[in-house]
């Protein structure tokens, strides 16, 4: 290797110890496919030893199935556990903390939900997050929210503004004319179930819609694509323009958000585990449900759960390795990996100052989201950065494997890589990289999943075992899996 | 001829002091504490000095030559001591280290020059005369070093192109010296080649300094910079003309010794004459302690607690005797708590209420800094006064940032509080703007402490007028999540600079 200049000046002084090249430690964390890997592979499991009559058994631990764990409760309604098979709840709003600050490890934000969200709002003034109408301004993300790396500097917002052209401004403008319609039109609502009406966009891409509304400017191309990689981990031409277009046109904006917490969800996720803990079974992968006359029988790890209703709130994909019978599932799932970087200095950048959210142009990530913006000090020496990647060009089938594949170093290396970009000296500054792979962190909207009549058969609750995980919607979002966790207690509640 | 070797002499004895005025000004510069760093060099230098003379002795035939190599070796080490230093501080972590070893390798080349020379010209002169001339020409040297340096070396050249010059002047008296005793050196060609070599390297240097010195802010400001340290948290500066001692946090101007009166005085008396009997002060910035001392005046304050985020920042305040005659040791008070944390979180955490509240931050010039005017900071800091008292904050000029001025009025009456925005005319900032808030109807004070040099109770009630380019705006309060003050402050600011 030859020397840079650097190394050759302090050499020459005398061979100084350089400021230079760090040691940076990590490793892969939270790695939920062995276990999932087993119920795949078929692997033989021992035979439950103990016997348990309940009413009702919640499969899987993330939002959706804590939230439907939160109706039941609220109901008045006791008799039931929840099997997760993880050591910890939460899935997708999982968070983590080191010495510097709490970070997330995926879901980080919930938009200031819109009137129609009556379960969000419930639950955000039980956690006293909004009262008497007004949200908590510690909970409303602090300014600047959103950033953009783009022609050698930093930029304030995502809209691309360096070197804009006035076609691309007046792009920018009839795209935002178009979704205010939309908007107006009330389909595109959260929860989705409440307004979806018309197939007709669910029947072509967002690129293809794109193309069809004369829209070229690159850098709203580029915004748009952005988008639906950041919410749906799909390029625009792989996500339904129906899909696309609820990005844009579900939220009035009659606050500035969206909240948010330095651990992300994973703030929510405490409130709900210190209420709801004791429902809970952790490590409790579930490895068959079977049909016993009018009851079921959900066995995990020594335990055989005999049960009247069943909410399989896990990935719904799953299901085909548990159940007998097990329905069509029409949805893709999205690859992604996030990485935890602890940062003990800051790095050197040019242009706007550090945001909450931080997209470098053109880069095949998602950027990164500071941990430690929500947080009270005024000057910030050190920090976590959350850094998303969502492996969404090419198949994911594909993408999973390489997300196997691949070592912790080489994922590091192509992080950090995409980082010094923006932050030439970012080596310098990280002391640990820990990353998480998931293989299915959400369902891919794909043109005409959501219209499609097995969607509607799986999101429309009947008989004893009711599915209610976020992909019911198409798409994964916070809002979407409390809906669907909810409204599947409901359903359970009606009929016991 | 004799008058031209001593004006060699002359001009190497400047040349060397030069070089350990830049090692002891760098070091102080970039590490602080000047006596400690010009105490350490000016020994360090003065010992290689007595190595280099002690060494002289082995330095046998072929002095000139010798004398000539060693010439221009001081000419390009000194010449770009400066540069090295720099770049040391920095690439590497050993900046002490770079700099005594360099401090040691110039003494040492500057300690062998006189002896040499002693000896080239002890033939010429009576041994009386040679040891009067060039001792008399030696110190006159660095009389003339001493006075150019701070003078007119270091504000017009800068310390990186002072050395360079210096460094060529070396090479320069190296060749000229081949010249001289041109009869007496063997390879007269390859030392003048040595010679164009090491002028045409420096005169690179100097054509290139501005890269090197981009790293020294010298220029920035105008005055001489005493004192300057960059800490975790902001670039200290202090400078002084005559007897204005000013004081730069991050480039941005915090006082001015000479009407910082009017600052004070206005920032702490209005809102706390009039609460009688207020014991326990909370003062959130002003780690100059120039509050404090006004504070002070007030022998029924108990207790003053002072939130200032840097420790080097107070420390200094405490310890230098040029700013501790100027805050009359306001910090050293056993009345007074200092806090070195940062403000919003520890308020956060903290459940004392405080009879007055004097909020000093640096104006709003980032969202960092930001988040120090914003509602959700005023709620927390008005559940810390008590219901009788009042908070004072700084709030940046009324004049020249009307908007967010009158922002940050608006924002600290969404805490419910009665507000009392006023202003006064400080010399060194122009227009500057203050605004009190309180539960309780505001009373002018019936009393003063004794030796205002700027308030009187006559025209106190002045303060609070605005005349027409100063009314009041209506304007939106800052948010936490819509700090629109930022771009405000940015936009108006801009504006006035342009």
């Amino acid at each position: 290797m030859t020397p840079s200049r650097r190394q050759f000046l302090s050499a020459a002084l005398v061979g100084l110890p350089l400021k230079a090249e760090r040691r940076v430690s990590g490793g892969f964390v939270n790695e939920s496919q062995i276990v999932g890997h087993t119920l795949r592979d078929g692997i033989a499991f021992s035979p439950s030893t103990q016997r348990v009559k309940i009413p009702v058994v919640i499969v899987g631990g993330g939002m959706a199935g804590l939230s439907a764990a939160w109706r039941l409760d609220k109901k008045g309604f006791h008799d039931f556990v929840l099997l997760e098979m993880e050591p910890q709840a939460g899935g997708n709003s999982r968070s983590g903390e080191n010495e510097i600050s709490a970070y997330p490890w995926a879901a980080h934000y919930v938009p200031v939900p819109n009137a129609e969200a009556v379960f969000v709002r419930e639950l955000m003034e039980e956690f006293g997050v909004l009262s008497d109408g007004k949200w908590d301004e510690r909970a409303l993300c602090f300014s600047p929210q959103e950033r953009l790396f783009l022609h050698g500097r930093w930029q304030e917002n995502l809209e691309p503004e360096i070197a804009a052209t006035p076609k691309d401004r007046e792009q920018f403008r009839r795209f935002d004319l178009l979704m205010k319609e939309f908007r107006a039109s009330r389909q595109f609502t959260i929860p989705m179930e409440v307004g979806a009406k018309d197939a007709a966009l669910d029947s072509l891409s967002v690129k293809d819609w794109m193309v069809q509304q004369r829209f070229d400017s690159a850098y709203l191309n580029w915004y748009v694509d952005y988008s639906c990689r950041d919410d749906y981990g799909a390029l625009a031409k792989d996500t339904s323009a129906w899909a696309g277009v609820h990005y844009f046109a579900s939220r009035q904006h009659d606050e500035k958000g969206p909240l948010t917490w330095p651990e992300g969800n994973g703030w929510i996720l405490k409130k709900l585990l210190a209420k709801l803990g004791r429902y809970v079974r952790t490590e409790a992968l579930v490895r068959q449900i079977r049909v016993d006359g009018k009851k079921y029988r959900v066995l995990a790890g020594d335990f055989e759960y005999i049960a009247d209703k069943v909410i399989f709130a896990a990935p719904t994909f799953l299901a085909r390795y548990v159940l007998e019978n097990p329905p069509v599932v029409p949805f893709e799932y999205s690859p992604w990996l996030t990485a935890n970087l602890t940062i003990d200095r800051m790095p050197r950048e040019a242009g706007a100052e550090l945001a909450w959210d931080n997209v470098i142009y053109d880069s095949p990530s998602l950027g990164y989201v500071n941990a430690t913006h929500m947080g009270l000090r005024s000057r910030m020496d050190r920090s976590v950065w959350t850094y998303y990647w969502a492996l969404a060009s090419g198949p994911p089938v594909e993408n999973r494997k390489l997300l196997l594949a691949r070592n912790w170093n080489d994922w590091k290396e192509a992080i950090l890589n995409d980082l010094a970009r923006a932050h030439p000296d970012i080596r310098e500054c990280v002391s640990r990289v820990d990353i998480m792979r998931i293989g299915h962190a959400m369902a891919r909207p794909k043109v005409g999943a959501i219209f499609s009549e097995a969607r509607r058969r799986l999101a429309k609750p009947a008989g004893n075992l009711v599915f209610a995980n976020s992909d019911l919607s198409g798409f994964s979002i916070f809002e979407e899996a409390q809906y669907r966790g909810v409204t599947a207690a409901d359903y359970v509640l009606r009929r016991i | 001829m004799s008058a031209v070797l001593f004006l060699s002499v002359f001009l190497i004895a400047a040349c060397g002091l030069i070089y350990e005025l830049i090692a002891g000004t760098l070091a102080s510069y970039l590490l602080g504490d000047s006596v400690l760093q010009f105490s350490t060099v000016i020994g360090a230098y003065l010992f290689a000095m007595g190595i280099g003379s002690f060494l002289s002795r082995f330095v046998g035939r072929g002095l000139v030559a010798r004398f000539i190599q060693i010439e221009l070796m001081v000419g390009l080490v000194g010449g770009f001591s400066s540069s090295f230093l720099f770049a040391a501080f920095a690439y590497t972590q050993s900046f002490r280290l770079v700099l005594y070893l360099l401090v040691v390798l110039v003494g040492t080349l500057v300690g062998l020059e006189i002896p040499l020379l002693m000896r080239i010209l002890k033939d010429r002169f009576q041994f009386r005369d040679l040891v009067s001339h060039v001792l008399t020409f030696d110190y006159l040297g660095a009389l003339g070093a001493s006075l150019l340096f701070p003078l007119l070396l270091v504000p017009k050249l800068g310390l990186v192109r002072s050395a360079i010059l210096f460094g060529m002047i070396n090479a320069g008296v190296a060749l000229w010296t081949t010249f001289l005793f041109r009869d007496q050196i063997g390879r007269v060609i390859g030392l003048r080649a040595s010679g164009i070599t090491v002028l045409a390297l420096l005169g690179c240097g100097m054509v290139g300094a501005d890269y090197i010195s981009a790293a020294a802010d010298n220029n920035l400001y105008a005055d001489e910079v005493i004192f300057s340290r960059q800490t975790r948290y902001q670039r200290i500066v202090l400078t002084k003309w005559k007897d204005d001692v000013r004081l730069f946090l991050s480039s941005h101007l915090q006082f001015s010794s000479r009407d910082e009166y009017r600052y004070h005085e206005a920032l702490v008396h209005p809102g706390l004459a009039p609460i009688a009997g207020a014991k326990h002060v909370l003062v959130l910035g002003g780690g100059d302690g120039l509050a404090v001392r006004e504070i002070l005046k007030y022998p029924n304050v108990e207790a003053i607690t002072l939130v200032d985020l840097d420790p080097e920042m107070t420390k200094l305040f405490r310890t230098n005797p040029m700013l501790t005659a100027l805050n009359r040791d306001s910090l050293n008070s056993n009345k007074l708590r200092v806090i070195n944390e940062d403000a919003f979180p520890w308020l956060d955490t903290n459940r004392e209420v405080f009879d007055f509240v004097v909020v000093d931050f640096p104006d709003p010039t980032n969202y960092s800094l930001g988040k120090l005017y914003t509602t959700a900071f005023y709620r927390l800091l008005a559940k810390h006064v008590s219901t009788r008292g009042a908070i004072v904050v700084q709030s940046t000029s009324p004049l020249f940032a009307r908007q967010s001025y009158w922002c940050i009025v608006s924002t600290l009456r969404q805490t419910g509080l009665k507000t009392y925005p006023y202003h006064v005319y400080v010399p060194s900032f122009g227009e500057w703007g203050f605004v009190l808030a309180a539960a309780r109807e505001y009373e002018l004070p019936s009393q003063l402490p004794e030796g205002m040099k700027f308030l009187t109770l006559e025209t106190l009630p002045e303060l609070f007028r605005f005349p027409n380019d100063m009314r009041p705006m209506d304007v939106e309060p800052n948010r936490l999540n819509d700090q629109i003050l930022v771009r405000l402050y940015e936009r108006e600011w801009r504006d006035i600079a342009h």
